[in-house]
């Protein structure tokens, strides 16, 4: 759909690389976190937590000096338990409750709280409670987690799954002859997903307005605010949240946490503000963990490299709840029917499993579940090229679905809208000299280090509206975005949405869209998000979401806005409504024009200035649904080259290619941050982060000496293609793209590890693919090759 | 226990605690909350400030340490040419999406300008090793802090 | 993630600064603080009272005599980095120092709490173990001198006795043998997985390799060490077997994967010192 005629070049705002309005305030140091919040007299809260994996909580002893700053879950009463997860009848529901008061199912979960006139004094507080717990054997792994005798962590249900269930497309028994079947056991671990800003809260009780005020570092404030009202059992329009400048949030912002409803429920019985900030090491043990995906596969294939069907079991290891609104499942299912990639397969059998173990809950992490599914299929792909001798590309080449077959639905019933896969495909290679590659690798290294190049293709599923929630179940339905534009009496505008922006640039892009629909400068608008008293309803800003269904919103209300602005325009310059235009800042009509000021200030504090029977005011409201609910797709190519040493294990990324489609762009240089940020997470995924756990539950990744994350040293310069294939059902042609930069590195530089070893026997088939795991593949290989 | 330090340039004396850090002083004491923590141990770089001039860790350095010492914050660098220069450079080359990095990032980059003059990408690249920044993939920050200090060998009369 | 109370004394001079330990024994040097107040912000440890000791100028000298070199315990990272006593060594300590942490920590990080912390992964320990450098120790009652390889106890654990302060390292002045170093790690700046340092010897000196990333502190490794001493052209082969054998006695219930990357690290190390001889 394109926008409407009457936008000249001058005023094409959609598309350029405006640099970024929110960048000022960062360089300056001037930015609002939530811990640079300042409030008289508030407090530090800190957490007593769970030191113990599983096990019953006997007592909690609150030493008499400290009693009256030491809080439990009796204390904050009256509180709610509040559900997530999807609502069906086969899902098992455990409500995290905000401090634990029963049972402590993973070490850091929150059990007591204790406020100090600083987070140091809050901590000394902590330590003097002391927390007994019968500890019981815990459940560490998602397979094992399902096996008869496994201890149960939710007594009531009746083993520790939170629902099991098959995704089947056509049928998988046609194709067990196949000649070619190839079975593999991969595995993704887990991890956290670390925005730079930890979580953080502070919440006070605003007596004149008579409501509760919550900050917090979410990435939607909306969502939050009900969900608080059901936890607190509290009207919603006596609660305000704000987001205030939020420091990333990677999915790891966007549910409910204990920690939300712990300080809400605590501001509403102490008479001061409280403040917790989130610490590092809570992060990394008590905040929203991610990834963690057991898959056990076989591909069904002819000779020639096509592939016929997949078939299989899929463990999601969820940790001990559902986080509060949309749970697990959707990690599950999506892993599931995000398989068959963007291949042609049509048979597909795969029983899930979303296991309760006890470990933090998982969450959504940049790319949900499909890193894990692209690196599962993308890895099959290879060994299947391995198993029949050829290029990893052709087999690639083979299967996948060609621009003459879309739009077109695959095996896991999505609907992949358009674009040209094989075309990528085509130019990722070029882009690489694969033939001058293989050169290199069949001399050698100088310094006996392996060459690998590795490829990986991803779809990535963005802008999915009512029905696609819905078909998930999901609790709370993004199916709309909203946006109010608001022309001020001089010309200048606000614009308030409900999405959040935490690092994405929309104050920036939403103000190009707005700007192109109004003729108006991008500077003249200002984008207002991440406040309920501010912003109208909206869901924030995730799945890929914000720029289809938060630009859809904007340029619908520019679009309504910019009509009135032409009534008015026409009767001022007293000419036909069908002869103006709007551009640079004023509405013409030929020679003739007038100034977008003249008409704000007619139609905010001069209404005799207006047309008969046009009503006063510049304010506009709409919501914005995009008429594809399935969503559309974004996809890509990643080509990865490293270096990689055969004894030590270490890995170096010597080039990365990305070719990518993601419809129009609306502001490129935007657009490639994303993708390279993306692509970063991506590396630290595939190479570095991980939180193991320890036999009894103990988490052994609790700072960052034991995370590892990537930095400039790690993460190499990137090269960048666009295909631009404009999506058809949406405003202006865009797709969202915030996560696919994610989705792709583990499977290509797994891809790439594989290639360096290849017909050593050395496999490439759990990440983070750390240098210990790559020794040891290779090492393993020789030792097999020796026995043999 | 009584600290007198100067910050941004202006000597200031406060009561702080022995184990307060730098930065819970910056942020807590001074009210001066551009330095942010991403850690809290010292392994992140969020929270650089320069401590007579140089880089340090400003959560894993007490702050009665800094007795009579100089401390600037990225509050104190906004009249700062070369400093602006970097931020120019910052902007135009999208070195920055959440912002929660940059104050670190840019305390970092004077001074690895400081001390290389026209250091090449590699030489950055390694310099950063240490700062995290989980949203950028550091592409915009490592080109900003080269060309920014291209720009300025470039202008004799500069710094 | 904030420390425990403490109490904080700052000390002017070294005859102040034993006085304050000798007197109480609850109490804790500060050198850089660049590991100490991690931990002590995580609370795996605890301190009743800090001595800060940065403002002690005379343990921040290097001097270079003819016959060997004085390295003061509170002389950074950094300014080791920068060149300090590059001359001495053909370049080794400034190498050792370029690759510690990152150049934020190197400011503050002292040569001095490196050592006296003897973390097992730690880079000072190693490389002046294979330098056979000699700790000087003062107290109230005087100042003794302990050979590296024996101030070095165990992990977390030094020779150090209470009331002490290391002032700083003697190091006998080699003639420029080759040097070399090999250092695995699971990203730049990370606390190494394997670490060695090989010293060759020369007119007399006997050949030094030190390893670090064992589960103890720095350990010698004397047999490849000799070999190379007996025989400077032994061949791989040969070099691997000693190799190995120390590493057995330098790290017990080492995983393979440390010992390849053990052995890598002294291969690399013994490599890169013959080249740089040659
Ligand atoms: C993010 C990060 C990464 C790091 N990576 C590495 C690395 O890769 N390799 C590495 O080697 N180190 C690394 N370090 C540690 C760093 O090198 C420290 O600077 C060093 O280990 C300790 O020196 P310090 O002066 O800071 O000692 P402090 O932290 O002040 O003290 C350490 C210990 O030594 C004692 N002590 C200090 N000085 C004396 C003295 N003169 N006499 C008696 N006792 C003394 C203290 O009581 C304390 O027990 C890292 C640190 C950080 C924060
Ligand atoms: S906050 Fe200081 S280094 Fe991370
Ligand atoms: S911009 Fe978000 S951490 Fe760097």
């Amino acid at each position: 759909m394109a926008s409407e005629e009457s936008v000249s070049t001058a005023d094409q705002w959609v598309g350029k690389s405006v640099p970024r309005k929110e960048d000022k305030r960062h360089l300056a140091g001037a930015s609002n976190f939530v811990a640079d919040i300042r409030l008289p007299r508030m407090a530090d809260v800190a957490f007593v937590r769970s030191p113990t994996a599983h096990g019953r909580i006997s007592s909690i002893e609150k030493p008499e000096e400290h009693a009256d700053r030491i809080f439990l879950l009796t204390d904050l009463q009256p509180l709610h338990p509040i559900s997530g997860g999807p609502e069906m009848a086969t899902f098992r529901n455990a409500a995290y409750p905000p401090l634990a008061d029963e049972k402590v199912l993973f070490v850091g979960q929150a059990v007591a709280m204790c406020i100090g006139c600083s987070r140091a004094v809050a901590e000394d507080i902590a330590e003097t409670v002391f927390v007994d717990i019968e500890e019981l054997e815990s459940v560490m792994d998602a397979v094992g987690a399902l096996e008869d005798g496994a201890p149960k962590l939710h007594e009531e249900w009746p083993d520790n799954s939170f629902v099991d269930a098959t995704i089947s497309e056509g049928d998988i028994a046609s194709v067990a002859d196949a000649p070619v079947k190839i079975r593999r056991r991969l595995k993704m671990n887990r991890q956290a997903t670390n925005p730079l800003e930890t979580r953080g809260v502070v919440a006070y009780f605003d007596h004149r307005l008579d409501e509760l005020v919550v900050y917090t570092s979410s990435q939607g404030p909306h969502v939050m605010r009900h969900g608080l009202s059901l936890a607190l059992g509290m009207a919603e329009h006596r609660i305000r949240v704000v987001a205030p400048d939020v420091g990333g949030g990677f999915g790891g912002k966007n549910r409910l946490m204990p920690e939300e409803i712990a300080l809400a429920a605590l501001a509403l019985k102490v008479d001061h503000p409280v403040r917790w900030i989130e610490d590092r090491n809570e992060h990394l043990t008590a905040s929203v963990h991610a990834r963690e995906h057991h898959y056990d596969l076989t591909l069904y294939a002819r000779e020639d490299g096509e592939v016929l069907g997949i078939e299989g079991t899929v463990h999601v290891d969820a940790g001990a709840y559902a986080l509060w609104p949309s749970g697990p499942f959707m990690e599950t299912s999506m892993a599931a029917r995000n398989l068959p990639g963007s291949y042609r397969v049509r048979h597909l059998q795969i029983e899930t499993h979303t296991s309760a173990t006890n470990k933090p809950p998982i969450g959504p992490y940049r790319g949900v579940a499909r890193p894990g599914a692209c690196f599962a299929i993308e890895r099959m792909i290879d060994e299947l090229a391995d198993e029949l001798g050829l290029e990893p590309v052709e087999v690639r080449r083979r299967n996948l679905v060609g621009p003459e077959l879309m739009p077109y639905r695959t095996a896991g019933g999505l609907r992949l809208d358009n674009g040209d896969y094989p075309q990528a495909l085509s130019q990722a290679l070029g882009m690489v000299d694969l033939p001058a590659l293989r050169e290199r690798q069949h001399r050698g290294e100088p310094d006996g280090r392996k060459l690998g190049i590795g490829f990986a293709i991803y779809t990535e599923q963005s802008g999915h509206g009512t029905a696609e929630w819905v078909k998930r179940k999901s609790r709370v339905v993004p199916g709309f975005e909203t946006a109010t534009i608001r022309m001020l009496p001089d010309g200048t505008v606000h614009l308030l949405v409900g999405i959040q922006s935490h690092g994405q640039g929309l104050e920036t892009s939403l103000a190009q869209i707005a700007a192109q629909e109004l003729g108006l400068d991008p500077s003249a608008i200002l984008v207002r998000h991440g406040d309920t008293a501010l912003s109208p309803q909206g869901f924030g800003t995730f799945a890929s979401r914000s720029i289809v269904f938060s630009g859809g919103a904007v340029a619908k209300a520019s679009r309504a806005l910019a009509r009135k602005i032409k009534s008015i325009g026409a009767h001022l310059l007293q000419v036909p409504l069908d002869q103006v235009i709007v551009r640079g800042g004023a509405v013409h009509c030929g020679g003739a024009n007038v100034a977008m000021k003249e008409i704000a200030r007619a139609a905010n504090i001069r209404p005799e200035m207006l047309p008969a029977g046009l009503g006063p005011g510049l304010d506009v409201t709409e919501t914005y649904e995009p008429p594809e609910s399935g969503g559309v797709f974004s996809y890509g190519v990643h080509a990865v080259t490293l270096l990689v040493h055969p004894v030590t294990g270490v890995t170096e990324i010597i080039d990365y290619v990305v070719v990518e489609d993601c419809g129009t762009l609306v502001n490129p240089m935007i657009v490639d941050g994303q993708i390279i940020g993306g692509v970063a997470q991506g590396i630290g995924t595939a190479l570095y982060e991980e939180i193991p756990y320890s036999e009894n539950g103990q988490p052994l990744a609790t700072t960052f000496g034991d995370y590892m994350m990537p930095c400039a040293s790690e993460i190499p310069a990137f090269r960048i293609k666009h295909r631009v294939t404009p999506a058809e059902s949406t405003e202006f042609g865009v797709k969202g793209m915030g996560e696919g930069g994610a989705i792709a590195p583990p499977a290509a530089i797994a891809n790439a590890l594989n290639d360096a070893f290849r017909g050593s026997g050395a496999k490439f088939l759990e990440t983070p693919m750390t240098p210990r795991r790559v020794s040891d593949a290779v090492a393993g290989a020789r030792a097999g090759e020796q026995a043999a | 226990m009584e600290l007198t330090l100067t910050i941004n340039g202006k000597t200031e004396t406060l009561s702080v605690d022995a184990r307060d850090s730098l930065s819970d002083v910056i942020r807590e004491k001074l009210n001066l909350t551009g330095t942010h923590v991403g850690c809290d141990h010292g392994a992140c770089g969020a929270c650089t400030v320069h401590l007579d001039g140089i880089p340090v860790r400003s959560c894993i350095v007490l702050a009665v340490r800094c007795e009579g010492s100089e401390v600037r914050t990225i509050e104190g660098t906004r009249g700062d040419d070369a400093m602006n220069v970097i931020r120019r450079h910052f902007h135009e080359k999208h070195a920055l999406q959440c912002g929660f990095c940059t104050p670190g990032m840019l305390m970092m980059a004077s001074d690895i300008i400081r001390r290389y003059g026209r250091p090449d990408e590699k030489q950055v690249r390694s310099e950063l090793s240490g700062q995290i920044c989980r949203c950028t993939g550091y592409m915009g920050i490592v080109a900003a802090i080269v060309a920014a200090a291209d720009e300025l060998a470039g202008e004799p009369a500069a710094g | 993630m904030k420390p425990a109370s403490f109490d904080y004394v700052r000390a002017t001079t070294l005859e102040e600064a034993v006085g304050v330990l000798a007197a109480d024994d609850g109490v804790t040097v500060i050198a850089g603080g660049q590991s100490l107040l991690p931990m002590l912000n995580l609370r795996v440890t605890a301190a009743e009272t800090l001595l800060d000791i940065t403002r002690l100028e005379e343990l921040k000298a290097v001097r270079e005599t003819g016959e060997q070199v004085f390295i003061g315990a509170l002389v950074t990272h950094a300014s080791i980095e920068d060149g300090i006593a590059r001359e001495a060594f053909g370049g080794l300590l400034q190498r050792v120092a370029s690759k510690i942490a990152y150049r934020a920590v190197r400011n503050l990080g002292t040569v001095g709490g490196s050592v006296v912390l003897s973390d097992p992964s730690a880079d000072w320990p190693a490389c002046l173990l294979a330098l056979d450098a000699t700790a000087v120790l003062a107290s109230a009652s005087g100042q003794r001198r302990v050979a590296l390889s024996e101030f070095l106890v165990d992990a977390y654990e030094t020779a150090l006795e209470p009331g002490e302060i290391l002032t700083g390292f003697e190091i006998s002045r080699r003639n420029a043998g080759g040097w070399g170093v090999g250092k695995v790690a699971r990203k730049s700046g990370a606390f190494a997985d394997s670490l060695a340092v090989a010293v060759l010897g020369r007119a007399g000196q006997a050949t030094r390799i030190a390893l670090s990333g064992t589960a103890s502190c720095a350990q010698p490794m004397a047999r490849v060490a000799a070999l190379l001493d007996e025989e400077p052209g032994a061949q791989a082969e040969q070099l691997a077997r000693a190799i190995r054998a120390d590493i057995t006695d330098a790290h017990e219930e080492a995983t393979p994967y440390q010992e390849r990357c053990h052995l890598h690290t002294v291969m690399s190390a013994i490599t890169e010192a013959r080249q740089s001889w040659s």
